[in-house]
């Protein structure tokens, strides 16, 4: 009971700690650490005694060579590893309930981001028509690109997605009616939303540590899912604005029109065998 | 009739025209145990494959499109023709024998049904001819699995047809085995004194006859779409992909429980039996099992908790898949129980089903959170989930699978299994699968998306793909020991009584291995009958 005890308190001190570097990431933790904790109870509660039975309740020749065959069954035990399953899954159900409610309402002031997925590849719109592609294969920054604005993976140079710390942020998600189902991650921030061709979801997410974090394809997509990635560069909101009024965003707006209009025709050519 | 000739030599002396036309059920469940396990090593392989190209960030050895077939062919394969096809074996060779029946109820539909999941075999080594690749993922979701060609789908054609084919096979065998076993108990076998892998087949039959309908349709909505020009999950001409998800998921959820169930009932068998005692609470067993057939009809939304469906259908399916969590906990207090005040014996089948139990809690408490959408939407699609349902099929599964092979093994072969590498097989798959799937869930948990290829190299991320790639090759070796020590077993071992691990069950009353026509007059079973008591030999 003791160790019951302080799997607990161990829980609720974890729960209690961090600073919030991303949400609704945080909410998430919640439902982690609370799903976390009594699984390794119930589990603790299982193996235990399963363990010591089976070592102490061994075949033994001339002691103890059959089991109790009058040890059919308790009324009582079997309720009770009925009745208090169904009060925790009903905790957990409930709990999650509440959570998910205010995970997947944006705040009033969320900034919206309009998110386009294509095969394969990101593109993103600020409010302002500001553009930033994220190609699988292709760059999609140029050369003139100031370092500190674009990196590249396996020699694929791309864009940074810059994003305002601690400002939420609406992402309004869609793909093009002839494209497939992709999914999109924000890996800090710990949300995942389809989308589906046809339809317009959302996602909101708000990460107020700066840094450097990932976006993926969360939906397989074909052949390039697995570079279905895009960077983002979360910096204060001063940095932002200066970033998002850049002379570069022109410049890469060009980029992402000729860009789109090579899509569409890529793909025609690709479906045809 | 002619067949009835051919029938007085036991199954392992049959002619190779025998094996073709048979309509024995001993022999066409040795035709499905043999398929199925031919095709397990062969996804086994596959998963190996990609294992060596996930071992690094970047690409290694495959093109992108080999993966995505590896991918596509090992999910398709261990769940079709491993987790559900194997129980096919196991139901044919012992649900007569175990309800005192010459037969099943329909032999040839029986026989058809076989030869119909064989034909999905072919079509599934078709898929080895170049440019013949099916690249859907198992599930074939549109509008990816509509665009045919690489970088694409593949060939979806080959798809729907091993859909349609295995799906075939799954009615055949469902409608025999229900009509098997409501009309042909001896008198004495009820409802309540029926073994427990005889509910679990029921149960996962049941599901099959409902389900495979709906997958059936969506599939050949898929093939409309694809080749006639329709359009059902279209959007531009106002169809709906997520129509496709909706149907496939009615189906493949409740699929789940056509491959656990029966692993539940093996369990079931081999743990009473070792451990020499009744089990325990068989009545809220038998309802348990039936409880998850019929709620598992009602959870499938939880594969779409990110699909952009409404939130209230999220809520609401929240709400019965975690309740199937109740049941589920149910058998395994259960199983603990039995083995309390009992008299364990520790062959290497026991060793196989505890470790299924213990492994099987493990794939269970990483189910609940997928449940729960506030946890879903963090590591829906990632490994975490790869990780849960590996310990679902990978572990619960396939050790239960292994716990049977050796267990019915003396009554199929006559001989006994190679008992020293089994057990050593085991402990070998246990540390090797254990190193894989929670390295898969932790990584999950990190965030790493599920069906890549490739990824960034992330430094955490590399080392735990290290880890899984070591544990895979670890539980290679361990599935090789086992079945060398299985056909070691059946080529040089020594040969088995009747019944040799006690138990009152009715298939161990008959000679190993049994006659072809099993009993030569229908058993009389003892009054107040218990398929799970303690008999000596």
């Amino acid at each position: 009971m003791k160790a019951l005890l302080g799997l607990v308190l161990v829980g609720v001190a974890l729960a209690g700690e961090s600073e919030v570097i991303a949400r609704p990431y945080d909410l998430w933790e919640i439902i982690y650490k609370i799903w976390l904790v009594i699984s390794v109870i119930i589990y603790a509660v299982v193996a235990i005694p399963s363990l010591i039975f089976m070592i102490k309740y061994r075949y033994k020749p001339g002691e103890r060579e059959k089991g109790d065959q009058e040890h059919e069954g308790h009324w009582g035990l079997e309720a009770l590893w009925t009745i208090v399953p169904l009060i925790i899954v009903l905790y957990l159900a409930t709990h999650g309930f509440a959570l998910f409610t205010q995970m997947r309402k944006p705040p009033e002031n969320a900034m919206e981001l309009k998110v386009t997925a294509y095969s394969w590849g990101w593109m993103f719109q600020y409010p302002n028509g500001k553009t930033v592609l994220a190609d699988a294969k292709k760059d999609t920054a140029d050369q003139k690109c100031k370092p500190e604005e674009c990196y590249s993976v396996d020699g694929v140079t791309q864009q940074y997605v810059y994003i305002p710390a601690g400002v939420p942020i609406k992402a309004v998600l869609t793909t093009y009616d002839t494209d497939v189902i992709h999914a999109f991650y924000v890996q800090p921030a710990g949300v995942v939303q389809d989308i589906v061709p046809g339809r317009t979801t959302y996602v909101w997410f708000q990460i107020n540590k700066p840094g450097e974090y990932w976006v993926f394809c969360r939906e397989y997509c074909g052949r390039w899912h697995s570079r279905m990635f895009a960077k983002l560069k979360v910096v204060p909101k001063e940095e932002f604005e200066k970033w998002l009024k850049g002379e570069v965003a022109d410049l890469n707006h060009e980029n992402a029109k000729l860009e789109l209009a090579n899509i569409e025709s890529n793909k025609a050519q690709e479906v045809v065998r | 009739m002619k067949g009835a000739i051919h029938v007085e030599r036991p199954w392992f002396a049959a002619s190779f025209w025998e094996w073709i036309f048979t309509t024995d059920h001993k022999k066409i469940g040795i035709l499905y145990g043999v398929t199925s396990t031919l095709f397990f090593i062969v996804a086994g392989l596959m998963a190996l494959g990609m294992r060596l190209e996930l071992f690094a960030p970047g690409a290694q050895y495959l093109e992108p499109e080999t993966y995505n077939w590896f991918l596509t062919v090992h999910g398709a394969v261990i769940l079709l023709w491993w987790a559900i096809g194997i129980w096919g074996a196991f139901a044919n060779f012992l649900i007569p024998l175990m309800i005192g029946a010459r037969d099943v109820a329909f032999p040839r539909l029986n026989a058809l049904g076989y030869w119909m999941f064989f034909a999905a075999s072919v079509i599934a080594l078709l898929t080895f001819i170049p440019g013949n690749e099916i690249m859907t993922m198992w599930t074939g979701y549109p509008p990816l699995a509509t665009k045919e060609g690489v970088g694409y789908a593949g060939t979806t054609a080959l798809f729907v047809f091993i859909w349609h084919l295995t799906g075939f096979a799954s009615i055949a065998g469902a409608v025999n085995f229900i009509t098997t076993v409501v009309s042909m108990r001896q008198p004495g076998i009820g409802f309540f004194n029926l073994n427990l892998f005889v509910h679990g087949i029921m149960a996962a039959n049941v599901i099959q006859l409902l389900g495979v309908p709906a997958v059936a349709g969506a599939v050949t909505m898929l093939f409309l779409d694809t080749y006639l020009g329709t359009n059902f999950f279209n959007p531009l001409k106002g169809g709906d992909p997520i129509l496709y998800q909706n149907l496939f998921w009615f189906y493949s959820h409740p699929a789940v429980y056509v491959m656990v169930l029966p692993a539940f009932g093996v369990i079931s068998e081999v743990v009473s039996t070792f451990a020499r005692k009744p089990i325990f609470g068989y009545k809220s067993m038998v309802v348990a099992i039936w409880a998850i057939a019929v709620v598992g009809f009602l959870v499938w939304t939880h594969h779409m908790f990110v699909s952009g469906i409404p939130d209230w259908v999220k809520i609401l399916m929240s709400y019965t898949t975690l309740l199937i969590a109740v049941p589920t906990g149910i058998k395994i207090f259960n199983w603990v129980g039995t083995l309390y005040r009992a008299a364990i014996v520790y062959k290497t089948p026991m060793l196989y089903a505890l470790g299924a139990i213990l492994m099987f809690l493990i794939g269970g408490l990483t189910g609940i959170p997928l449940g729960i959408p506030a946890f879903d939407i963090a590591v829906h699609d990632s490994y975490f989930v790869v990780g849960h349902f590996h310990y679902v099929l990978g572990m619960a599964v396939t050790l239960s699978a292994f716990a049977g092979f050796f267990y019915w093994w003396p009554k199929v072969t006559g001989k006994y299994y190679s008992e020293g590498l089994g057990k050593l097989s085991f402990w070998i798959i246990l540390i090797g699968s254990n190193l894989l799937y929670f390295a898969q869930l932790i990584i999950g948990i990190m965030g790493m998306p599920r069906r890549y290829y490739d990824y960034p190299p992330i430094p955490e991320w590399v080392r735990l793909h290290e880890i899984q790639t070591v544990g895979a090759f670890i539980l290679a070796f361990g599935i090789l020991l086992a079945l060398i020590s299985l056909i070691k077993g059946a080529l040089s071992g020594e040969k088995a009584p009747s019944n040799p691990w006690n138990s009152n069950s009715l298939e161990w009353r008959l000679p190993s291995p049994p006659p072809p026509h099993n009993f030569d007059e229908p058993p009389k079973v003892e009054e107040n009958y218990n398929p799970h008591g303690y008999r000596e030999a």
